[in-house]
């Protein structure tokens, strides 16, 4: 990506767009700094991308396009889910009633399925309106969110920085444990995070249907990072999350 | 469900939302891409046997692309997407970067910033197809130049290049004061 064009001005929008190597970032960097008429077209490019970014967000397909997509290829209409609230609602009372008894380990050896839900919750997620119950960038926000909903706290950290930030939390249900999952972003997917107290050997990853699935044990728990993005970007992600420092 | 409806419901329809949005970029019509997006989803549906397993949004992407080209030569004016190249129609000169950037039109970026967004998506719905989808997989569906370049079946350079162009073209129009 760095010897397609020698025109400085193709340059800045590589560079924009953050297609430059480190290197070759800094060189268009110092050049920017001495041309204004770089600089000024690096300022151009951004307004416009900033006001592309205004623009309506991507139309939603049609409310009845679902519909008649599924019965062209003859799939049944899904039945009804549950909507978000309602299960919060429920996930508040299994909670209360698991008050005093042992959080359920999920067993060993049912990783497979464990990851077969890890990945169907976050589909779900993604074809809501809502892909989280809680929608913030601030982990102080979302950290706390889970207190009193769930009995665990989930492990938050902030990769903002390296390009994946946080875009919020949600509850899911794995072998029917209300469990925290958090949901970080990078460019336009997302990438959910579930946090499993217990549970075995972590699985390798693997890949379904086109989503990634990474999953890791540290201090007794298992983690698992599922996602569509590129799997190199999944693995580096999974490498920053755990070495980031958690938020107490 | 048979596994091809449920591969087809995981692997397709978290992407509805992407798919309209692009079929609408490209067709500039809501009950167009409507009918683009429902053509290419039959089409995924009968090809998913033959999804890789990597990146179900550029897949998806790349039939919808490909369906809305076939869809608007059919039922639109063909000559819409009968140029292959809009470079070749278009010489490299014309707007190179440099003349643009010291001409006195150059506009502020303050003027891009405050464009409408009413003039912002007219001004991108009159870009050629070729320019309009490039900037539209860049900034809307947020892909980087590799898979632009996949998609479009064109090498990153040229992908590079549209780009320029494309925002080029906009930052003319924007930045004229408005009458």
């Amino acid at each position: 990506m760095t010897q397609a064009s020698d025109d400085p001005f193709l340059l800045v929008h590589a560079y924009c767009d953050g297609e430059l190597d480190p290197a070759n970032a800094l060189a268009l960097e110092r050049r920017m700094a001495e041309d204004p008429r770089l600089a000024a077209e690096r300022d151009r490019i951004e307004a416009l991308k900033r006001a592309m970014g205004k623009l309506r967000r991507a139309p939603m397909a049609p409310p009845g396009l679902r519909a008649k997509v599924e019965r062209a290829v003859g799939m049944r209409r899904p039945a009804v889910r549950p909507t978000w609230s309602a299960l919060a609602a429920s996930v508040v009372l299994a909670a209360a009633i698991s008050v005093g008894a042992t959080w359920s380990l999920i067993a060993p050896g049912s990783a497979g399925l464990v990851g077969d839900e890890v990945v169907g919750n976050h589909i779900r997620a993604l074809m809501s309106e809502h892909p989280y119950d809680v929608a913030s960038s601030d982990q102080h926000t979302v950290k706390p969110w889970f207190n009193g909903r769930i009995p665990v706290s989930p492990r938050v950290v902030d990769l903002a920085s390296e390009g994946f930030p946080l875009e919020g939390g949600r509850i899911d249900v794995i072998a029917k444990t209300p469990v925290p999952s958090l949901v970080y972003r990078f460019r336009k997917h997302l990438i959910s995070v579930t946090e499993l107290q217990g549970g075995g050997a972590p699985p390798p990853e693997r890949t379904a249907d086109g989503y990634h699935v990474i999953a890791w044990r540290a201090g007794g728990v298992t983690y698992w990072a599922v996602s569509d993005v590129e799997l190199d970007e999944l693995q580096k992600f999974v490498k920053l999350w755990h070495a980031a420092p958690a938020l107490e | 469900m048979s596994d091809e409806r449920t591969r087809f419901a995981n692997v397709v329809l978290p992407h509805l939302g992407d798919a309209y949005a692009l079929a609408r970029w490209l067709a500039r019509n809501d009950s167009d891409a409507e009918d683009i997006v429902q053509e290419a989803c039959l089409r995924a549906f009968r090809g998913i046997a033959g999804f890789g397993n990597i990146n179900a949004r550029g897949w998806v992407l790349s039939i919808v692309r490909n369906t809305a080209y076939t869809w608007l030569k059919r039922h639109r004016d063909p000559k819409v997407v009968a140029v292959d190249s809009v470079e070749e129609v278009e010489p490299a000169g014309v707007d190179a970067g440099i003349d643009w950037a010291s001409s006195p039109a150059s506009p502020e970026a303050a003027l891009i910033e405050r464009a409408d967004a009413a003039r912002l998506e007219a001004a991108i719905a009159e870009l050629p197809i070729e320019f309009r989808e490039t900037l539209v997989l860049r900034e809307v569906e947020g892909l980087d130049y590799r898979a632009i370049a996949e998609i479009t079946g064109v090498p990153i350079g040229t992908v590079m290049s549209r780009l320029a162009r494309a925002r080029r073209r906009l930052m003319v129009q924007l930045g004229k004061e408005e009458k």
